[in-house]
Formats: structure tokens, sequence, C-alpha cells
């Protein structure tokens, strides 16, 4: 028991401040993921039987509705084209570097950390796939977090509500920066750090990521804020943040590539 | 070799219950649901240890506590140190153990998991992972307790149906 308990703290110790085991770790996971792969069957059977079952005329009128979104986002996506092209002239006027494109690449969600105290998810793309730690993970709505651990056919993400994830970001109306953290007590909900009762933030400022640290790229919306709370007896303003990415209910997320 | 492997059958069942407890482990569940979440793989550990003290051990329980770092992603090494210890505990206890009526059984679950628990609570906490100011991660010591007996009878009914020795 002694020897083993040793071995596990040496483990853990090894773990958690270098990367010795990440190998280990790497190789064993090619017999545990099938395992999520089994625990996600149900949803994913059900998910192909839901499509394959569909009535015509639900198809039909899904059909039109995309085709409708579609034709609106196109019509959006010409004047994005236009603006892209006069803020990179507007850049190169200022000499600033250029605005590199993101490549994305579309996974699944396949799991979920069964430790209630964390927010960590597993996708079903690895390292045969080229994903690579600290990756930006976003869905269709905002970032989502980044890769934490990378396997051979399935990544763990860390979710930026995780209370040990803190996100640069910037308020998009006027450019003020801050770092915002998840919380022990609200697994839902991100609270901005250090707010002085000064700084200027309202209630429904829409967050981006500032591309401090070099993380995450600039630009993507992280939150909004919920409630701001001037506490004369705190030192700091308390800040609530909704995450704009649907952190709990997306099934479909895209890996950030530089 | 082959005295040996007459003595011992029934391996792969052994085997084929941990890898179920594993992916009840993993199974998606509502997030209101997760901290209730029984301990499947410690509960189906004692329950080996207990009927097969010479055969399911200290070693066994910390090779699946290693794979269930792995498949949980935790620290590697948290798992196999707490199921290595539950194992130690349930070794020391299994005489009694197969004893005691349901109610005790339940009881001694209780404070194993609890244990179980507390360990990983413990080691998070000095890794700085987990700050949560209240007794929530005991929930599941609770519901392991109540499915004990229902995990005890499925598993006594399949050592006895495949003759596990």
């Amino acid at each position: 028991m002694l020897g083993l308990a040793l071995l596990s703290m040496i483990m853990m110790l090894a773990d958690s401040r270098f990367s010795y085991l990440s190998q280990v770790r790497f190789y064993a996971s090619y017999l545990v993921t099938p395992l999520h792969w089994l625990a996600d069957s149900p949803r994913s059977i059900s998910d192909s039987v839901n499509s394959n079952l569909q009535s015509r005329s639900y198809l039909i009128g899904e059909n039109q509705r995309l085709k409708q979104q579609l034709l609106q986002q196109q019509f959006e996506l010409q004047k994005l084209e236009h603006l892209k092209a006069e803020n990179i002239r507007l850049n190169e006027l200022l000499n600033a570097s250029s605005i590199v494109d993101e490549r994305v690449v579309q996974a699944q969600l396949t799991g979920e950390s069964p430790d209630p105290f964390t927010k960590r998810v597993l996708i079903n793309k690895g390292s045969v796939h080229d994903v690579y730690i600290g990756q930006p993970v976003i869905d269709a709505f905002g970032l989502m977090g980044q890769i934490v651990d990378v396997e051979p056919y399935a990544s763990w993400v860390l979710l930026i509500t995780d209370p040990q994830h803190s996100t640069p970001i910037q308020i998009n109306r006027n450019g003020n920066r801050a770092i915002a953290s998840g919380t022990q007590d609200s697994l839902q909900r991100l609270v901005l750090n250090n707010i002085s009762d000064t700084f200027d933030v309202v209630v429904g400022d829409v967050l981006v990521t500032s591309g401090f640290g070099g993380r995450f790229p600039a630009g993507y919306p992280v939150g909004v804020v919920s409630n701001v709370l001037h506490d004369p007896g705190e030192p700091f303003a308390t800040v609530t943040v909704e995450p704009t990415a649907q952190l709990e209910r997306s099934r479909n997320v895209l890996l950030l590539f530089k | 070799m082959g005295a040996k492997f007459n003595k011992h059958h029934g391996g792969w069942i052994i085997l084929g219950t941990l890898v179920l407890a594993a992916l009840f482990t993993v199974l998606p569940l509502p997030d209101w649901l997760e901290a209730y979440r029984p301990e499947w793989v410690a509960l189906v550990v004692i329950y080996w240890v207990v009927a097969l003290p010479d055969r399911i051990g200290l070693f066994s329980a910390w090779i699946t506590g290693f794979f269930m770092d792995v498949l949980e992603g935790s620290l590697l090494g948290l798992n196999a140190l707490a199921l290595a210890l539950v194992a130690y505990l349930a070794l020391s206890l299994y005489q009694r153990m197969r004893m005691f009526t349901a109610i005790q059984q339940s009881s001694t679950i209780l404070i194993l998991a609890g244990i179980h628990q507390l360990l990983s609570f413990w080691v998070l906490t000095a890794n700085s992972q987990n700050t949560a100011p209240n007794l929530i991660f005991m929930i599941s010591a609770l519901s392991s307790a109540i499915i004990w007996p229902f995990v005890f009878l499925a598993l006594r009914y399949i050592r006895r149906t495949f003759n596990v020795a």
C-alpha cells in the first residue's frame, strides 16, 4: 500500500508540475477512448435516428428556413468582405501587422468530465487530426475554451467557465481591457477580475477576446455583461458575465488553426 | 501456470464488470445530477475485493484507478491512489463485510466511498484545482451506499452464474 501510495503521489506530482507523463497518458488513452465512444453512442444513435426519421414537410420547412438564413448571412458577408479589406488597408496605414485569417475544423462533443467541480469536455478530434495543446475552441456563438490535453483520437477542452480558466477580454464598446475568469460557485458564468469602481462597464456590454497573451486570437465574442455590482465595502466591483457560446448545449464546435 | 489457470477463472468477467462501471462513470448526465453519480468503479472494486480477496487486491485496484485517470482526464495517479486505498481498507474488512447485513454493508460502503471522495478532494485542493467551499462532493458517497445492495446482488448473480473464482 505504501509503495503504491508513494508511486501515485510521485505520478501526481510529475503530472501536475512536469510533462513526463503525457506520453504515458497518450498511449494509455488508446485503450480507453473506445469507452468514450461507447458512452456517447446513445446520443449519436438517437441523433442519426432522428435525422433519418424526419417527416418530409418538416425537412422542406427546415430547408426553406436554412436557405433564407443563408441568403441573409451571405448578404452580411458581402459587407464583411468589404470591411475586412478596408480594415487591412487601415492597419497597413498604421503599420500594424495584418490580421491572419484563421482556419477552422469542425469537431463534435463526445463527453464531459464526470467531476462536478470542473468544466471540461471531450471532443472527437485528437493528435491524428493535428490538434495541439492551447488551441482555441469556439462554437457558432463565441469562444468556448481551449485544448488542455490531446489524445490520439480525442482531446479535452477546458471551458472558459472553469474556475481555473481566465480569458483576456476587451469591451467591444470602448476597448477597455480586463480578464474574465470562471468561478467556483457558479460554473455557468464568468466574473471580471479586479475591476475598479470607475471602470467603464455597464450591463449589456459585449466582451470579445483581446488577443493578449497570444492564446486566443482577438475579436471572438466571449460574453455579455449581465450584472455590475458596486459594493462600497469591497475594493473592486463585481462584474458578472454570461458567456455567449452555448457551453451547455453546443454539440458541434470549431477548432481554430492559425 | 496450468494449476493456477485452473484455480482462477472468469477473469474476463471481472474485467467486463469494471469496464461497465467505467462506462457508467463517464455516461453523460445532466448537470444537476452529476454530483449524485455513485462511485461505480469503487463499488465494483470493493465487491471483487470482498468476494475474491486472494485475486483482486491493491494492485488490480491501482491499475483500474490508473485507467480511470486516463478516462476522466484527471490528474494521473489520483484515482489510482484513492482506489488502492479503498481496496486496502476493503481487504482488511472483507471477513466482516461477508457477515454484515445489507444495512451494515451499506454503512461501510458509505464510509469507504466517503474516504475515496475525501482523498480525491484533498488532492485536488492541494493541487489548487478545487476550492469548493461545501460538502456537496460527499453526496456521491451517499448515493453509492444507497445503490450498493443492488450492485451487490447483481455482481453476486454474475459471479455465481459465470462461476468466477
